[in-house]
């Protein structure tokens, strides 16, 4: 580490020694663009590209049996030129485009660009501080949680309407589909977006991250990759699920080029993200802050980000190649032409089971994070965690066939991979038992955040539990494709991944926005959420155990009072986030004003002024312990002690 | 600041917008770039999949492109062979400079964009000039596309080469502070990896093993197409 | 601005050196004289003992439409039978903590950071060692059973054993099943290739399916027998059952496969081997020998 230790003043000292000239007011062409210039800009290229294309495209070709080719390749033209058009408008080209003239960015510039001076403007611009790039990701991850939560309503209530179709089976398969995907999107970033890029720069000692403008270009380009997404609902769905089965998703409607280059773009921005979260954590932790004073959730960022890096270009791959089935009739996933559907489940599920350990990881690191606070303990066996992490890292690349026990790929490949995904609750349990350790004679804070780690430990369990019976080959052979399996990864995402998420947004909540969360609004929200939780999914089990098939809309008689009850809950949980995101907007409002450690932690971005100052701190820190240095000597200890001696005693 | 570290900035420039030394923000760079190389690794890694993984499966008895006119080895080994001479230039301009010589590197970034352009402009024609469509089957697609990926990062070289040609003209690399030159050509020795990967199993894996692949939805498995 | 703390550790306290360390055996008494682990073990076993119902809830559920139909899914039920009772004891240990963390060592309200601290409890061996050789013995014995059990089912899936590890000596049945959007046809290739949109096997025979689909991917799940296979395009994939109790159970599709993905279901009917060859005459074809 010689991260050195720089007073601000120093940096406008050294100008003199190699600066390149600022040409015209500081920001140069970024002054002149923000959200709106690109969503304009998107618009009318992609309006161009239509109104062109629609002139030259051979209306109605066919590939092969399936879908009009010429109509996709309209429709993906289109797509791609908004997200190009966006990106102009809203100048992510310019930092590159400076760079090859040779017009190096000044210290000036990139301070407007930092988004000094510009109030709250700074939060539609091109804004390079990590701190606008976290609440960025925050407003767009609860914004997709509440398109995502819409669907599942719609969803539910399909399902609990036994005596009737709601829906006409497309739109209903569509929800199905556009609600996998956009949950699954929204619980990437939840944590590591708005978490990882605002907090953990400041829990490591930095400025910023590494790279600035990738992080603005990571969360822009997410931006422009939403709008294709959900345009998709309008033009004919996406009916396939979230995992696009080919050649299913080859017949599918043009909405399903909408999810193509919305994952395309998407896993641009993720591996952005990981390049920028890895680099930071890696090279710029303050002074003394060695490997093993790293607080725990910044070990759990890089755990992730690392699994995001690696595994997300097969995914995407995997989209590049089914769009290009779409729109030029290639044949990677069409068999009449050679093409496979097991090389699209490999290559989805290389990334599709890491990512959700992309999704859990975070969220529980956060909360092994913040539990030492709300106890006053210091965590239990930092190494283990640290192994836990490292374990699910390396375990998580090599159990994706557990997906495809079913498909006939492989069949002896059940063994390896039955063993590889057992094997990998080890690792989990690292972490359960550093969560249960941590708990272990604590006297509990009972504020929120310190609640949802016990929901997430109640939800982990069962989770991880029904994980087990589903690694299982013998015991997939029956629940494979059935409610059951839906009912496990809710647990897994939603209960141990989105309640870890509530707990953690509160709890920094107060150094993000600078008030507190209203504490009694959000326990009720969060207790109405998980009770019926519990509700929901605990009765989708049952309908699995009975065999109902997932991603159905009509279904046996023998299931439906196990919907119904699902149906109940699922509206109460709806009720409870409700109540949940109206603590979070009325509190971002008009909350009482945070003071700069309102937990009492020992952590580095509690120890800087809130708001946080734009260059995060006055003196850059130094560090001399881990952040875990809370608890008083264990009393049993002396007792044991006086015990001892009177025990020698008797035994002379 | 104390007047120490002060004097050790002669030497060593800092950068103009964080005020870091340079050389930390090249080791920064530089971990950047090879996490870069890693995703990317990643994707080109899923290609090669789906070629080798087509290939060995036949589907339908449908991999070989009509009347078995795959594609001609040699322009795969002429486009490798120009994305190598490329990144050798670059790397012999990076030495240069490592000893100040600016004209060194001047002299290579030029040439290497001259080659890079050529081997681009190879590229394309090799794409546009294969004996099969894209919708020819499965070897068809799985070839045109990973050409198409050389075609993408020569296309992403080229905007990096004339960067470095325009910056040190511009005097903006010195001998201290040229870091971005390295990081350009670890790109472009990552490049000529990838290629090769491609060329490999373009050239070596034609037919398919596999003769007796299942005639798409029955139960027959046949071997004559 | 750092998180230097001035006061030392727990540990640092700690005082070392053989001469005060209790004997193992009197430690292990001390700590199961301390009220709050007292509490915890009868929490833990009554909880233990209020769990192990649910693996016949689990079974109850899975029986409720007539499963087990064949052997291959009493296997399964067994499993998940054995699972169930295994893990009872890892819920009821993360339950009771969390209960008694809540509920036993004592709250703090209010907003402001409480002064009172826990005990700085940073490590102990035997609980990380003894956590972690519990769980890979859980387990190394769950990966034991599945991959015995595995491959069990997998023989029985080809005819070649049944659960009584006799070796039958009935010929296998042949069936071809072809998915396509939104119905499953089965071709009976030994009987002149009938074919029919309900499948009919008899009872006590094995019976060997090819399956292929001719649009997309279905999932032919035979419910209460435990047949679960992936009908692919341009691939055939293999499976087979040895139905045991006469009566009808349901097909469905348990894969995604399009709009009428929920329509797509029929029926198996086990029948008597009498009623087979009647049922074979009546479509037209060959007797089964």
């Amino acid at each position: 580490m010689s991260t050195d230790v720089i007073l601000t003043s120093d940096i406008h000292e050294q100008m003199a020694v190699h600066q390149p000239k600022q040409r015209g007011k500081a920001g140069g062409f970024l002054r002149r663009t923000n959200v709106l210039t690109g969503s304009a800009l998107g618009i009318v290229l992609s309006a161009v590209t239509y109104a062109i294309g629609s002139k030259m495209v051979p209306w109605g070709t066919q590939n092969a049996d399936y879908s009009q080719v010429g109509l996709n390749a309209l429709v993906g033209a289109t797509y791609v030129a908004w997200v190009i058009g966006f990106m102009i408008g809203i100048g992510a080209f310019a930092g590159p485009v400076r760079w090859m003239l040779g017009h190096d960015i000044t210290h000036d510039d990139s301070e407007y660009m930092a988004g000094k001076g510009q109030g709250k403007w700074k939060y539609w611009k091109y804004t390079t501080d990590h701190k606008v790039v976290g609440l960025q990701y925050l407003v767009m991850a609860l914004t997709l949680l509440g398109f995502g939560g819409f669907f599942a309503m719609l969803i539910r209530t399909e399902l609990g309407v036994t005596w009737a179709e709601v829906f006409d089976p497309n739109f209903y398969n569509s929800l199905i589909g556009t609600h996998g995907i956009v949950m699954i999107i929204a619980m990437i970033i939840v944590v590591a977006g708005p978490l990882g890029n605002f907090i953990m720069p400041l829990m490591i000692g930095a400025r910023d991250m590494a790279f600035p403008r990738l992080n603005a270009l990571s969360f822009w380009l997410l931006f422009a990759a939403v709008p294709p997404l959900l345009s998709n609902l309008l033009l004919g769905g996406i009916r396939d699920g979230w995992t696009v089965y080919q050649p299913l998703g080859a017949q599918a409607p043009v909405g399903m080029i909408g999810y193509q280059i919305c994952i395309i773009t998407f896993a641009f921005s993720t591996g952005i993200a990981g390049v920028n979260l890895i680099t930071t954590i890696v090279t710029m932790r303050a002074r003394g802050m060695t490997w093993n004073r790293v607080p725990i959730f910044v070990i759990g960022i890089l755990a992730a980000a690392i699994m995001g890096l690696v595994w997300f270009p097969m995914y995407q791959y995997s989209q590049v190649l089914a769009f290009s089935d779409k729109v030029v009739g290639s044949s990677f996933f069409i068999p009449q032409e050679g093409g496979s559907v097991w090389l699209y489940e490999n290559l989805f599920w290389l990334l599709g089971h890491p990512e959700v350990y992309v999704i859990v990881v975070p969220a529980t690191a956060a909360l092994l994070e913040l539990m030492v606070v709300f106890l006053r303990k210091p965590l239990f066996s930092y190494k283990v965690a640290v192994a836990g992490f490292a374990g699910i890292v390396g375990l998580s690349s090599v159990v994706w066939v557990h997906h495809m026990y079913m498909t006939g790929w492989a069949p002896s490949a059940g063994y390896p991979f039955m063993l590889s995904t057992e094997l990998i609750s080890i690792p989990f349990g690292f972490l359960v038992l550093v969560m249960l350790g941590t708990l272990w004679r604590g006297k509990v804070w009972t504020r929120l955040p310190m609640m949802t780690v016990y929901a997430v430990l109640w939800c982990k369990i069962i989770g991880g539990i029904t994980g087990v019976y589903l690694s299982d080959v013998p015991v997939d052979q029956y629940m494979h494709g059935s409610m059951f399996v839906v009912a496990h990864f809710h647990f897994m995402l939603m209960g141990a991944g989105l309640f870890g998420a509530m707990g953690a947004i509160a709890y920094w909540f107060p150094k993000m926005t600078g008030k507190m969360l209203h504490h009694r609004l959000g326990m009720v929200g969060f207790w109405v959420s998980f009770f019926a939780f519990q509700v929901t999914f605990g009765s989708m089990f049952v309908a699995g155990l009975q065999g109902q098939p997932r991603r159905v809309l009509q279904f046996d008689n023998a299931f439906e009072i196990s919907n119904w009850i699902s149906t109940i809950g699922a509206y109460l949980i709806g009720v409870g986030m409700l109540i949940f995101l109206y603590a979070i907007i009325t509190s971002w409002r008009s909350g009482t004003i945070a003071p700069a450690n309102p937990w009492g932690a020992k952590t580095l971005e509690w120890q800087t002024q809130t708001p946080v100052p734009l260059e995060n701190f006055p003196v850059l820190p130094v560090v001399t312990s881990d952040p875990y240095g809370y608890g008083v000597p264990d009393p049993y200890d002396s007792i044991e002690l006086k015990l001892t001696d009177e025990n020698l005693k008797v035994g002379a | 600041m104390s007047t120490t570290t002060a004097s050790s900035t002669q030497q060593i420039p800092r950068s103009p917008t964080t005020g870091e030394l340079v050389t930390t923000t090249a080791r920064r760079n530089r971990l950047g770039i090879w996490l870069c190389i890693v995703s990317d690794a990643t994707g080109t890694v899923a290609l090669l999949i789906s070629y080798v993984y087509l290939w060995s499966l036949n589907v339908n008895s449908a991999w070989a492109p009509p009347k078995d006119s795959f594609a001609p080895d040699l322009p795969f080994w002429l486009i490798v062979a120009g994305i190598v001479l490329a990144a050798a230039t670059m790397w012999w301009g990076v030495r240069g400079m490592a000893k100040g010589h600016r004209g060194q590197l001047i002299l290579a970034s030029a040439l290497s964009s001259i080659i890079v352009l050529v081997t681009f402009v190879g590229q394309i024609v090799q794409l546009s000039t294969f004996p099969f469509a894209i919708t020819e089957g499965a070897y068809a697609s799985a070839t045109f596309w990973l050409a198409m990926a050389t075609a993408i990062h020569l296309s992403v070289v080229l905007f990096l080469t004339l960067a470095i040609f325009n910056r040190t003209r511009a005097g903006l690399f010195t001998q201290s502070n040229h870091s971005h030159v390295r990081l350009v050509a670890m790109w472009m020795t990552w490049v000529c990896v990838s290629a090769l990967l491609g060329a490999v199993v373009t050239t070596t894996m034609k037919v398919s093993p596999n003769t007796n692949s299942p005639t798409f939805g029955t139960f027959s498995q046949s071997s004559n197409k | 601005m750092s998180t230097v703390d001035e006061r030392p550790t727990a540990e640092a306290e700690e005082p070392e050196g053989p001469t005060n360390r209790p004997e193992p055996s009197y430690r292990l008494r001390e700590w199961l004289s301390r009220p709050y682990v007292r509490h915890i073990l009868i929490i833990f076993v009554i909880l233990t003992l209020a769990i192990i119902p649910a693996a016949w809830l689990v079974i109850h559920f899975m029986n409720l439409s007539g499963a087990p139909a064949s052997d291959i899914m009493y296997e399964i039920e067994r499993t998940m039978f054995v699972f169930t009772l295994v893990s009872a004891p890892v819920m009821a240990i993360t339950a009771t903590i969390l209960l008694y963390s809540l509920l036993g060592w004592g709250r703090v309200h209010g907003e402001e950071p409480p002064m009172q601290e826990s005990p700085a409890i940073r490590s102990n061996p035997i609980a990380i060692f003894g956590w972690i050789g519990a769980t890979s013995l859980l387990a190394a014995f769950l990966v034991i059973w599945g991959l015995v059990e595995l491959a069990r089912i997998t023989e029985m899936s080809n005819g070649t054993t049944r659960a009584n590890q006799q070796p039958t000596t009935a010929k296998p049945l042949d069936i071809n099943v072809t998915g396509q959007q939104w119905l499953w046809t089965f071709e009976y290739p030994g009987q002149q290739s009938i074919t029919s949109d309900v499948l009919v096997v008899p009872i006590d025979t094995p019976i060997y399916f090819n399956v292929t689909s001719k649009d997309v991917i279905h999932n032919f799940w035979v419910v209460e027998l435990g047949v679960k296979i992936d009908a692919n395009p341009g691939a055939i994939t293999n499976t087979g059952v040895t139905p045991n109790k006469l009566g009808n159970f349901n097909i469905r599709c348990a894969e995604l496969c399009g709009l009428h993905h929920a329509y797509m279901e029929t029926q198996i009917k086990v029948v008597t081997q009498e009623q087979f060859d009647a049922w074979v005459r009546e479509m037209g074809g060959k007797k089964f020998v």
